[in-house]
């Protein structure tokens, strides 16, 4: 009860103070749970092929009109927004545990391991996300696999240099000299000591991450090196939707928007993270 | 002689990155299914063929010596020879710069001119969550450049509006027509630039904004203009520096997706091309150069902050 109250007092500071990033998190919220209900809500079967005349505009019967196979498009974008969550998700998730991993090694044992994570890092770093997902799709081939692996190489190098230099910070104070002392094994001392105390910028970079990671999936997908169909992501959608453009705007249009609506939800229940935990003060010039 | 103290360890650590990373697309190469063997010749390869192809290529040497091989003669310039049109790479990558190189300067020129005065301007209004500059800032981060794109040829392919959708030409050959044709991908792709600089100098400029010697400033009865200019700019240009490399870097090694939506000429387009022809030489090229291109980015970055900062080259820590 108490937990609760906490969140709805925390809730509406947020609304208060910052409308735009409540927005973004009750969006987010929305296409979450879309994407968990979406194959149980009666809003017509995604691969019913001739559910309604081929390319026909939006109408009250097809919200999002349908695509060439005559497919009613809005629970394909479901669909869609089911395969990019997830596959964003588990991308980020094996991002956020190996990068987590491999900076607190770097962060608090410096020396050798901190250099090679390092280099390590700089060189993950060097590779464009598109061009890599490029090169993957040559080695195993286009799919899901490989979506989430780019994702992943695209976003753990900036993830080891965060997680690194707050573990840096971190390791240098008191209590963990205390906890070295006292004779606590490196294990310990990382997980009982520093993790909790870098959980705030994971979390934030976690959100950056993800934001990243719809934005690097959907460009795969568009690409065709993602998602394959039968099978729909918002990124695959556009790619089909692209090629009637002109005459069918609204397949590319409804699945655009809704991406991009998906990526600011992200980006600003990020920023609201991280203005509650180290606001910007700044000042006026007068 | 500080700067090269300073730089030395730096070069060092870039090439020891490339040498990372072109053990890294070597090895990536070698784990196609397949091996290169099956890609030249096709699915119909006789054992015999298969040994001549190993033989000319030094397949049958151990991994290691290959590599050394393949490095030697990267070095030499000899980045491979396309197997569809049996040109070397490396020229069709030289002849499709320009256009890339094109597209990426439109898209920085607007990204900055756009992202900084906005950033400074919100980053000194004082209060903790600028409006209308977050209101871009979000908008712009969160618009892919699929979406963006087509929208943008939707538009514009219905009311053409001067501007052109696909149809390139040289700059050498028609200057306006070029541009007809450049400005559109290349405003596809500042606008995510236009968000990143702006809420990189926003941010920068806020948390210079309270340090003691703006205070300082202000006591002294400076003109808030002088105190944007002597004080806030230089000391909030790092993070903006480092973002605005990092994004001309990414823009340089290839925007693919806007080269293919728009089907511009580029390098991205190019690579791209050549992974849907299995043409793998073009690939490896394309990621080794996108990496370099990258990598050497980032020194001039370095190079940049001792000049912005003289405490950087002092030995003084960033």
């Amino acid at each position: 009860m108490t937990a609760l109250a906490a969140i709805r007092v925390r809730l509406g500071r947020l609304l208060r103070e910052d409308g735009l990033s409540f927005f973004g998190l009750i969006m987010l919220v929305l296409l979450v749970l879309l994407g968990l209900v979406g194959p149980y809500l009666p809003i017509g079967d995604p691969t019913r092929i001739g559910a309604g005349p081929r390319l026909s505009p939006p109408s009250w019967v097809f919200p999002f009109g349908t695509d060439e196979l005559g497919r009613s498009y809005l629970p394909r974008v479901v669909e869609g927004i089911r395969a990019t969550f997830l596959l964003s998700v588990v991308a980020v998730v094996i991002t956020a545990v190996i990068g987590t991993m491999l900076g607190m090694l770097a962060g608090y044992f410096r020396g050798f391991s901190d250099h090679l994570v390092a280099r390590g890092a700089d060189i993950l770093f060097a590779f464009p996300a598109i061009i890599v997902g490029l090169l993957v799709a040559a080695v195993v081939g286009p799919g899901q696999i490989s979506a989430i692996a780019v994702i992943s190489i695209a976003t753990i190098p900036l993830f080891i240099r965060v997680v690194r230099s707050v573990t840096l910070g971190v390791s240098g104070r008191g209590f963990v000299t205390a906890a070295e002392v006292a004779g606590a094994s490196s294990g310990r001392v990382m997980l009982v000591h520093i993790l909790p105390n870098i959980t705030g910028a994971v979390v934030v970079q976690l959100t950056y991450a993800m934001s990243i990671g719809i934005i690097i999936e959907s460009a795969l997908s568009y690409l065709g090196l993602g998602v394959q169909p039968p099978q729909a992501s918002l990124g695959s959608l556009l790619r089909e939707g692209s090629a009637y453009l002109t005459i069918a705007p609204w397949l590319v249009l409804s699945a655009g928007a809704v991406l991009s609506v998906a990526i600011m939800s992200v980006n600003l229940v990020g920023d609201a993270v991280r203005d509650g935990l180290e606001p910007l003060k700044g000042r006026l010039l007068t | 002689m500080r700067l090269i103290a300073y730089l030395l360890p730096r070069i060092a650590a870039a090439l020891i990155t490339i040498l990372g990373v072109s053990v890294l697309v070597f090895l990536a190469l070698r784990l196609i299914p397949g091996g290169y063997a099956d890609i030249l010749l096709g699915p119909f390869v006789t054992p015999e063929a298969r040994a001549t192809i190993a033989e000319r290529y030094g397949l049958d040497q151990p991994v290691v010596l290959q590599y050394f091989h393949w490095l030697v003669s990267l070095l030499q310039g000899d980045f491979g020879v396309s197997m569809v049109t049996r040109k070397p790479v490396l020229d069709e990558f030289l002849r499709r710069a320009p256009v890339t190189i094109e597209l990426a300067m439109i898209a920085l020129v607007v990204a900055l001119s756009f992202g900084l005065p906005l950033g400074i301007a919100s980053g000194t209004a004082g209060r903790s969550r600028g409006g209308v500059a977050r209101f871009i800032g979000a908008i712009g981060a969160s618009v892919p450049d699929v979406v963006l794109g087509s929208v943008l040829i939707f538009v514009f392919s219905v009311w053409s509006l001067w501007l052109r959708v696909g149809g390139y030409v040289p700059f050498s050959e028609d200057p306006v027509g070029n541009l007809r044709v450049m400005l559109l991908p290349g405003l596809t792709l500042s606008v995510f630039g236009v968000a990143l600089v702006l809420r990189t100098t926003r941010d920068a400029v806020m948390r210079v904004m309270t340090e003691g010697y703006i205070t300082a400033a202000v006591a002294r009865g400076e003109r808030p203009r002088d105190i944007i200019r002597l004080h806030v700019l230089r000391n909030a240009s790092i993070p903006v520096v480092t973002v605005v490399t990092t994004y001309f870097g990414f823009l340089l090694s290839g925007a693919v997706v806007v080269e293919v939506l728009f089907s511009i000429p580029g390098i991205g387009l190019y690579t791209f091309s050549g992974l849907l022809n299995r043409d793998y030489a073009i690939v490896q090229a394309g990621v080794l150069l996108a990496a370099v291109v990258f990598i050497t980015i980032n020194m001039l970055a370095d190079v940049l902050y001792a000049a912005i900062d003289p405490r950087v080259g002092a030995g003084a820590k960033r």
